[in-house]
């Protein structure tokens, strides 16, 4: 079972290294470090601002392009058509008459889309971090990348349950998925917001890189960002990954992917 | 080794397989049917891909379903192409033998000896996108028996083939068959089924209409009236004679086609030169609808029904 998904792994990660796919690899790092420098380039005059508000900005701005934007798109684009791909291309029933095969095209494709995504995530958070200007980057960098190996399993295993309960409207679902809850969702001041990744990051993020902008509960803003300890946020944040692997690979097994309906029956 | 008992599929309102009972022993047997007869549902079920609807599946004793012991002793090779495109033939078959669990070098080794085995040697470092569709054929064939397994499933395996590939895998086939593996072959066409096999499971509407050697269903078919079409140059006469040799049940004429129904087919094959010549009348062109596959289906279908 191991042998197989590691089997599946490198031959995916052997397939990614396509010009195609490479080009895609650069898009996903240089889009956080061209937004930065934008900004920076806008905000020239941001040292007469009051103090702290650019290092709380920029590494808002920062979070929101890197553990979020690239994190979500990058594992949306490689993880949501794990099966639906296989069954479009009508390669699915040569994968599922292995032993364990289907389970292990899943985590297979799911380690190869979270291990592919890090990488740019990272790449292009190192050339962002000091191109904001934030005065301790080195902190930001540290948490920003903690959160990015937090971000891209989670929203990777999201994208992978919906992918495979929906096979046939994977990306649809996928994107809905996430403008409604962890773009819409996540930002009602309400305990719903508790539900979604975007929050336990968002808190993680308000935490580690010591941005209290919303940390007063006069505020009303608490809600935001809620009042756990990191570690709360981390183990749920795991906890979820793996429960929502598992719940994909229970549904995996439990469901019929035939195309014979579709052609010859 | 294959066990269905009662199995129906449907697909929403649509009937894939109807109360199927079948009981196989290990051997190699041909699934022969026309297109949309339900043969790539029944290849689905008995491979775990689907679920029955009603009834049981079980292969070597067990479900199907997500059974890895059965899938290590099992070889398929599906009737769609379905295989990655932007790779080579060998990695795309060292790529499955890997999922089945073989290490590296095991799989290395394994491709390469199946694609030799399936005349693709010298194409297998190429991608598969530039093969012909004989040579994807070839090549799902090679996945299918890499691992050596006990037990060969084969939809339409020789669809796209040329003459010499049809030749050259038929032989794969009866070596395969003669090492005392099991094989099931799935088919429209009676000829591709009977050069591998002479046990036949016939299979129309999703129903299994017969099962046996083919002389076992031509026996079958003994008793019921055949139809031979002729056109010839005097239908109205030869009608006459033919009912008058009490040798036809029936006769019908349409635009000038004559068409004798009989349940003495041989008796009117021998003397029908005879009774041409003593009446004068030649004869263009003739046909036995019931030669055909689709003939020898409807046939069967009617009997399925009570109508004949």
């Amino acid at each position: 079972m191991i042998g197989s998904v590691v089997a599946v792994f490198s031959f995916e990660w052997k397939r990614a290294l396509t010009l195609p796919r490479k080009a895609w690899w650069l898009v996903l790092a240089a889009f956080p470090v061209f937004i930065a420098g934008l900004v920076r380039f806008t905000a020239v005059n941001h040292e007469n601002g009051p103090e702290g508000l650019w290092r709380h900005l920029s590494t808002w701005l920062l979070f929101a392009l890197v553990p979020m934007l690239v994190a979500m798109l990058g594992t949306l684009l490689w993880t949501t058509p794990a099966i639906s791909s296989e069954l479009e291309r009508r390669s699915w029933v040569y994968l599922a008459v292995r032993p364990h095969g289907a389970t292990a095209v899943l985590l297979g494709k799911y380690l190869a889309a979270v291990t592919w995504v890090i990488p740019p995530a990272l790449v292009g958070l190192t050339i962002a971090v000091p191109l904001t200007g934030t005065g301790d980057s080195w902190r930001v960098w540290r948490a920003l990348s903690g959160l990015v190996f937090l971000s891209c399993p989670a929203y990777a295993a999201i994208y992978l349950l919906l992918g495979v309960i929906f096979p046939r409207r994977a990306m649809v679902v996928a994107v809905a998925y996430t403008l409604v809850f962890e773009l819409v969702v996540s930002f009602i001041p309400a305990v719903i917001n508790k539900m979604t990744v975007q929050y336990r990051l968002r808190a993680l993020a308000a935490n580690w890189c010591d941005l209290n902008v919303f940390n007063t509960r006069e505020s009303g803003a608490m809600a935001l960002i809620g009042t756990e300890p990191p570690w709360h946020h981390i183990v749920t944040l795991v906890c979820l990954t793996f429960v929502l692997v598992a719940a994909a690979v229970v549904v995996l097994r439990a469901r019929e992917f035939s195309s014979s309906a579709d052609s010859d029956t | 080794m294959i066990e269905l008992k009662n199995v129906t599929k449907l697909y929403g309102k649509v009937i894939g397989v109807n109360d199927f009972t079948l009981t196989l022993e290990p051997g190699a047997y041909g699934l022969l049917g026309p297109n949309g007869s339900g043969k790539s549902t029944l290849l689905n079920l008995i491979t775990g891909q689907l679920r029955p609807t009603l009834g049981t599946v079980r292969i070597l004793g067990r479900s199907p379903r997500n059974n890895a012991r059965l899938f290590r002793q099992l070889g398929y090779c599906p009737g769609g192409e379905g295989m990655y495109s932007d790779v080579t033939g060998y990695d795309w078959v060292r790529y499955l033998q890997r999922l089945h669990g073989m290490t590296v070098h095991e799989a290395d080794s394994a491709a390469k000896s199946s694609l030799a085995l399936v005349g693709m040697e010298a194409a297998m470092n190429r991608p598969i996108s530039s093969y012909s569709r004989g040579m994807r054929q070839r090549t799902k064939l090679a996945q299918a028996i890499a691992h050596n397994p006990e037990f060969l499933i084969l939809d339409e395996p020789f669809n796209g083939l040329d003459p010499i590939g049809r030749h050259e895998l038929t032989n794969v086939l009866r070596d395969w068959i003669g090492q005392g593996k099991s094989l099931l072959f799935a088919s429209h066409l009676l000829h591709e089924i009977e050069s591998i096999t002479h046990s036949f499971l016939l299979i129309c509407g999703g129903r299994l209409l017969a099962s046996g050697t083919a002389e076992e269903v031509h026996t079958m078919m003994v008793g019921l009236p055949n139809e031979i079409e002729l056109k010839c140059s005097d239908p109205y006469c030869l009608a006459s004679r033919l009912m008058g040799e009490r040798v036809a049940d029936s006769v019908r004429i349409v635009e000038g086609l004559l068409t004798v129904a009989t349940q003495q087919p041989q008796r009117l094959y021998e003397q029908l030169p005879v009774w041409l010549a003593e009446s004068n009348v030649k004869v263009t062109e003739m046909r036995s609808a019931d030669e055909s596959l689709q003939a020898l289906f409807n046939s069967l279908m009617k009997m399925h029904r009570g109508e004949l």
